[in-house]
Parts: structure tokens; sequence; C-alpha cells
């Protein structure tokens, strides 16, 4: 025993109960949430460069790479733009059509994103638990998580935003305050979805209890069904064929709601295209004032909607945690889902054991909104659009042009799924972390337990998928043969991605962490992720170049006997590589995971 | 000190807690005993201001934790059984915070943080990051951080679990002289035999209801009638209650109020 141990066991320690007047200002509390989350990024950092340089260097590099394509790829878009339109006033509306399309889009995607991000930091996060265990004000924490959610549903933003803005700078010979003032605009504006998903966010879980579950779901139904209309009425049958005189102005009329002045989206792009059109020439012309009107605009309703967020969260966000916690969890039913009983019946050629590992797995993931939900509304949204691919006057004659187009989709399903493959399959492993003595201690061997993981990644994927793919084919009535390639190559990337991710998963696991995002964020998940990309684009490019020269070749009356061993080639290429990709991986993983201790 | 009035907390139908009416007074070491799933929990998040009272009232040093929280948490020290840290912290820095955040000031925080290093024996690990702790380096930290501003009221859920036996002596010993330094002291255990040992008084509770509270000679009285063990005892409270669930009982009838049973 210490003596000051001994000392405590004397006497009283306590001495003056701690005064209120102590406590500390909202100035002060917000000083002392910063100089923590800065202490804990300068950590991250440090960290960072001392143990992981070989992750910061390709994290970096694969970001100025992405940035810098991105750029070249809209610069490029707006030199086609001119040269196709070769009018100025058109382009200029085009351009602006552009920009309030994307921006509005942007405006609803933030909003969505930053009140799911505030619901996790505010309803469902260690950290938040702690701090209204503290002295800290309610509305503090709400402010310090939704600072937070900021940052984290901003960046892909900036990351996607400024290459297309600096593009247009520099297509357009834009003055030096335009370079200026984007990050300014570019925070202002962030700030107003931000603000909004936070109020959602707050009302959203504080009218929870009082509202019936069937109420929140007509709700949800007719968001559904308002946004469906919304994409329904763009993707109306044109008039003019694609990218002819007519279809723009058909366009820019269908897109002219996400003018309507009261968009703070229009405000950004309006503030952005006064600032990139320069000394306006004529006499009381002054973009550069205008542009700073539009800013203020934004910074001024930004910092209502904080205020508004503030006082909200000072009334509602202790109650509602409180009334969220104490909702009673819904009984599950003893008998067996009805899913789950169809994979058990489906998979007879599987081990019992396997079968039971996927069917838990199938559970986990039905049981996460999280995965579902974002699997749903990808996909979905990409069944809407490949059942409305027609709408787009593409010329279904134009064999060249289908073919192009529906090896395309292909590699949008693929990139897709490979970011999927990341960002759950991925994690997989490694959150069995704590709990993986119950995998360890079954009656099975481990290499079972991986290739079971890989099974479900497998056949969960390849369904939706090769539906989807299957869907694109038919709206673009391409050939049997490419339908049949399309379907091959499909199952090859959902197999290989599977491989990719399981097997990397395994190999690379973090057994400490419990965050899937984190996990996949880490140096593994950025890896599987390159990976898979890449995987992705190759075998894509495999199988769609023999095509088109295939079906080009046969377009011209010639039955080259070349051109068809090409096309078997390119096939049985992409099926080697596939092999390769799932195997290689997978055997990495296993001998990773057979060594692994626990 | 904790004035607990009439409070039910219900998770839907579900009655976690049950017309839970108690009054700690300044100096008072109290033990909160009972099996898992109880209500124990539940009345600890409610007195820590997690949890709002579905009807009833909590007050601390005469704040209702409700309507005050902010004054109430200020007078507040909580060490949950699963402490959170910050993973990019130090504990150093960690306990810089705390001792920031309740407004320690600056000197007497400096003098304050080097005691409670040296009490809890953190010298050794204090300056790396609190992700390479273990479960218990990082429940000597939770307590450390908990005590740095004097709290009036100290609230700890499951203090020994994690602990080597050199800490949970130390532990003992400090609960015992920071009740006898003037704090209330509210521990929730199921280990009955650190109650006994340092408790002034013990509440059993099961399925939301108090079964029993008096001081541990309550306790050992009837103890010596019954000519049991006190793990006999505390089973049998328990055990009571649960078959009168299974034998479709009305629980409002059957259960003895906290006053009855402090009477007895």
């Amino acid at each position: 025993m210490s003596t000051l141990a001994g000392r405590i066991a004397e006497g009283p320690v306590a001495e003056a109960a701690p005064r209120l007047e102590d406590t500390l200002t909202p100035q002060a509390e917000a000083r002392l949430l910063w100089r923590i989350r800065a202490q804990m990024v300068r950590t991250m950092f440090v960290q960072a460069l001392t143990t992981a340089r070989l992750r910061v260097l390709l994290v970096v590099t694969l970001s100025v790479l992405f940035w810098y394509g991105l750029f070249r790829l809209f610069g490029g878009g707006f030199e086609f733009l001119q040269t196709t339109i070769d009018h100025d006033y058109t382009f200029a509306q085009t351009v602006e059509a552009i920009y309030n399309v994307f921006f509005a889009s942007l405006l609803m995607m933030l909003v969505i994103s930053s009140a799911i991000i505030l619901y996790g930091g505010l309803y469902s996060s260690a950290e938040a638990e702690f701090l209204l265990t503290t002295p800290v004000r309610p509305e503090r924490i709400v402010l310090h998580k939704f600072q937070e959610a900021i940052v984290f549903s901003s960046w892909g933003f900036l990351l996607l935003g400024s290459p297309m803005l600096v593009a247009y700078g520099l297509h357009g010979g834009a003055p030096w305050y335009y370079y200026l003032l984007l990050p300014a605009f570019m925070a202002a504006f962030v700030y107003i979805p931000g603000g909004i998903g936070a109020i959602v966010c707050l009302l959203f879980v504080h009218q929870l209890a009082r509202v019936r579950r069937m109420a929140i779901g007509l709700m949800v139904v007719a968001g559904l069904l308002g946004a469906l209309a919304i994409v329904w009425s763009l993707l109306g049958e044109t008039e003019g064929n694609l990218l002819t005189a007519g279809w723009f102005q058909e366009m820019l009329g269908r897109l002219q709601f996400s003018e309507h002045r009261l968009l703070p989206s229009w405000w950004l792009s309006s503030g952005l295209l006064e600032a990139a059109r320069g000394d306006g020439g004529q006499l009381g012309d002054r973009p550069w004032s205008e542009s700073l009107l539009f800013l203020s605009l934004l910074i001024s309703n930004g910092l209502f909607l904080r205020v508004l967020a503030v006082a909200l969260a000072s009334r509602v966000y202790r109650t509602s945690y409180s009334e969220l916690r104490t909702e009673r969890a819904r009984r599950r039913p003893g008998r067996r889902f009805w899913l789950d009983a169809a994979v058990m019946n489906c998979t007879p050629l599987l081990a019992p054991k396997m079968r039971l590992l996927i069917v838990k797995d199938l559970r986990l993931f039905r049981r996460d909104p999280v995965q579902w939900s974002q699997f749903l509304i990808f996909f979905g949204l990409l069944a809407l659009y490949f059942a409305n691919i027609r709408r787009f006057s593409y010329d279904v004659n134009y064999t060249a042009w289908v073919n192009m187009i529906s090896f395309l989709n292909l590699a949008v399903v693929g990139l897709i799924l490979s970011t999927f493959t990341t960002r759950f399959i991925f994690p997989m492993l490694s959150l069995e972390g704590r709990r993986f003595w119950i995998l360890s201690m079954l009656p099975i061997r481990r290499e079972s337990i991986l290739w079971g993981k890989f099974l479900f990644a497998a056949l969960g994927s390849a369904v939706p998928c090769c539906l989807l793919i299957l869907l694109s084919d038919y709206m673009l009535r391409v050939s049997p043969l490419v339908l049949a390639i399309h379907q091959l190559t499909c199952v090859l990337l959902c197999v290989g991605l599977s491989g990719i991710a399981v097997g990397l998963g395994a190999k690379m696991p973090d057994l400490r962490e419990e965050s899937p995002s984190k996990i996949a964020a880490g140096f593994g998940g950025t890896l599987s992720l390159v990976i898979s990309a890449i995987y992705v684009i190759l075998i894509v490019l495999l199988t769609a170049l023999p095509s088109h020269f295939y079906l080009a070749v046969g377009n011209a009356g010639v039955d080259g006997f070349r051109i068809r061993l090409m096309l078997a080639g390119g096939v049985l290429a992409a099926c080697l590589l596939g092999a390769a990709a799932t195997l290689v991986p997978m055997r990495m993983g296993l001998k990773a995971f057979r060594d692994l201790e626990f | 000190m904790i004035e607990i009035d009439n409070v039910t907390r219900r998770y839907g139908a579900k009655v976690a807690v049950n017309e839970l009416s108690l009054h700690i007074p300044a100096g008072e070491l109290f033990a909160f005993l009972g099996p898992n799933g109880a209500g124990k929990t539940t009345t600890i998040k409610m007195l820590v201001g997690l949890l709002r009272p579905s009807s009833g009232s909590i007050r601390l040093c005469g704040y209702d934790v409700s309507e005050r929280h902010h004054a109430a948490n200020r007078l507040l020290g909580y060490v949950p059984d699963v402490p959170y840290l910050y993973d990019k912290l130090s504990g150093l820095e960690f306990l810089h915070f705390i001792a920031d955040m309740y407004g320690v000031d600056k000197r007497v925080a400096e003098d304050k943080i080097a005691e409670q290093i040296e009490l809890f024996e953190l010298r050794d690990f204090v300056a790396e990051l609190t992700e390479s702790y273990s479960h218990g380096m990082k429940q000597r930290l939770a307590f450390a951080a908990a005590m740095l501003h004097d709290p009036s009221v100290v609230v700890i859920d499951e203090p020994m679990v994690g602990l080597d036996p050199r800490s949970v002596r130390l532990i003992k010993d400090l609960l015992r002289a920071k009740a006898r330094g003037g704090q209330t002291i509210f521990m929730s255990t199921h280990l009955l035999s650190i109650a006994e040992e340092i408790a002034d008084r013990v509440g059993i509770v099961d399925q939301g209801r108090l079964q029993f509270l008096g001081t541990i000679d309550q306790l050992r009285e009837r103890l010596a009638t019954h000519e049991r063990s006190l793990e006999q005892l505390y089973l049998n409270f328990t055990a009571a209650e649960l078959a009168e669930q299974r034998g479709n009982a009305s629980a409002d009838a059957a259960a003895p109020s906290p006053e009855a049973e402090e009477a007895r």
C-alpha cells in the first residue's frame, strides 16, 4: 500500500465542494472542446507520420491524382460543351444549369448525410454519453458534434466540387479573387445544409416517441414518391436527339426548378458565376460586389440556422436522448425468418456449419440499417437509371454507342460494388474482434469461417448486380452474346471483389477498432479499395474492348476469325484475372487467419 | 446529498425502476445491490442525468437533475463501469481537460492532478495515449478524473470490475475516506462482500423495486434471525420476487415497501 493511500485511510480528503460560480462560460466550453480536438488531431498526424508513412503517402498521392483526374475531366467537359454548343449565351446558360443542379443535389445530399452523421454522433456515440454526464451544456455538445458532422459530410464536396470550380475558373479566365472566394463560398454553403440537417435530426428524434410509426412510414413513403416524381419528370422522353440544341433547351427548361431564388444552391452558383465573370466592362456593373452579396447571404443564413439549431438543442437534446435510450427494443420472434430459411434450403451443397455462418452474417446485415439502406439507395438509383435508359433518347440502333453505354453501366455497378465490399465486407473479420473467441472456439476450421464470409459476400452481391445488368441490357436491347459476356463479367466482378475484400480483411485485421467506417478508412481498407477499383477497370476493359471490335467488324459485314479469337482471349484473360483476384488475396488471408492469435 | 422521490422509469411497457425512493445524506457510502437487469444501471443513469425519470424527481445537493442538470452535474463525479476516455489523448491531457471542464483553478489543478497521479499510481503510464491502457488502467484514470474536482456526490457503477487486488484495496480505502470527508457515495455492485465491508447502508433492488433498505447491522440482524449467510439472504430477497413473477402474482401487492423494510 502506498503512503498516500494510507493517508487517505486515516482521514478525510475532500476539501471545499466545487462552487457553482466556477462554471465555465459557453465561450470557455467551446475553447476547451476545440483544444482537445486540436490535441487529438495533432496526435493522429504525428502517429500517422511516424508509424504509417506509407499509408499517408498512398492516401495523399491517390487524393492528388484523383483531384487532378477530376480537374482534367471537368476541364475537358467545359471544352466539349463550349465546342458542342458554340454559342456563348447557351453555353453560359448550360454552365449555370450544371452549377444549379450540381449544388441543389449536393444541398439535398448534405442535409441527409449531416443529419445521419449527427444522429450517430449525438445519440449513439460514447463521447456524447460521456459529455452528457459532465457540466458541458447540451447545446455545446450538439455544436461540437455538428462541427464534426460538417467536416465528415462535406469533405467529398471539397474533393468533387473544387476541381470543377477551379477548372471552370481557368476555362473562363476568372479573375484572381474568384479563387480567393472559392473556399469562403464552399465553407459558407456547407454550413446551411449542415444546420438544416442538425435541426431535422433533433426534431425527428424529439418527435419520434410522440409520432406513431405508421405516420413516420407514411412520411418516408411520401418523400420517396415526391423524389421519384421529380426524377421521372427529369427523365421524361425528349423531343430532340441527345446533345442537339433542341435537347439542350428542353433539358434546361426541365432543370429550372434548381434556379429557385430561395435555394441556397442558387445563391452559391450565382455568387461563384458572378465572381468568375470578372470586370463587367459596363459602368456600374460590379460582379465582385454581386458575388460578395451572395456570400453574405450564405453566411447570414448559415449563422441563422446555427442559432436555431443551438436554441433547439438547449431545449430538446437531453430529453430526446433520454427518450430514445428508453425506447423498448423490439422483441424478435423465436421462429426463423423466411430469408434465413431460404438461404439454408438453397445451399444444400455447403457444409451445415458454413451455412449457419452465412445466415449469421446475413442476419447482422439485415439488422444494420446503415448497411442495407446504403445498399438500397445506391442500387435503387441505379435500377431507376437503367429502367429509364431509353428516355435519354440514346439511339439504340447505333451498336457501338449501345455497347459503350452497356459496358459503362457494368463499370459503374462494379465500382459501386467495390465501395460496398470495402466499406462493409473488408471490416467484417476485424469486427469479430473481441467476440472472436466465440468463433475460434467453435468446432469448425478457421478456413471455413473465411470461406463462409466470402460466399456470403459473393452470393449476396451477385444476385442484385446480375439482375441490374440484366435490366440495363434489356433496356439497351443488346445482343445475346454481349448479354452473356456481361453476366459472366458481373459474376467475375462479384467473386473477385469479394475475394479481395475478405482476403485483405483477414490479412490486415484491426481487432481493436469497433467502428467499421474507421476500419475501412484505414490502410488495409484504402489498399482494398484501390486494388478493387483497378480490378474493376481491368476486367471491364478486357471484355469491353474485344466486344467493341467484334461488334464493329460484324456491322461492317466482316467475319474476322482473329476478332473472334480476340473476344475469346479477352474473356479468358478476364476469367484468369478473376481467379487470381479471388485466390491470391484469399490465400494470403487464409494463411494470416490461421496464424492469428487472440 | 441524493434525494430520489417516487421515481419510475419505463422502457415502453416495461418498468425498469418502480417508484423508487431513497434519501442518502452527505457523508454516507451507499451500496446499491441487485442481480442483472434489476434496475441499478437505469437508476445510475437517471442520477447522472443521462435518462429522465418517467415520473418522480431526483435531486443532487438540492438541484433537480432533470431541470438543473448543469448545476447538478457540476457537483457530481461519475465513474461508469466502462469508462470513456479519449483514445488520442494521454492520461495527463485527459486529467487537464477534466480539471478545466469543472473550472478548477490552474494552480490548484496542477496540485490536484499530481495528487491523483500519486494516489492512483498512474505515473508509469499517464504520459501515454489512453488507447494503450488496459481496462484496469482506464478504470484508475477514470477514478482520478472523477475525484479531481472534489465532487459533493460520487456515483460509481461496478467500481471493482477489472481492478487488481491492490487497486481494489486502494479504492475501498478511498471511498471510505471520501465518505468520512463529507462526500456522498452511491455505488452499485454485484459483490455483496464489498458492500458488507465498506457501505454504511445497502439497498437491494430487484425487478425495479427496492427489496431491502437498511444498514449493514440491520442486514446482519436479519442474518442472525434467519441463521443464514449474507449471500443466502441476498439470494432470498431476489428469488422471492422472481418466484412471485413466475406465479403471476402482482408485484405491486407482494413487494415490501422500502419503508417497511427499513423499519424491520
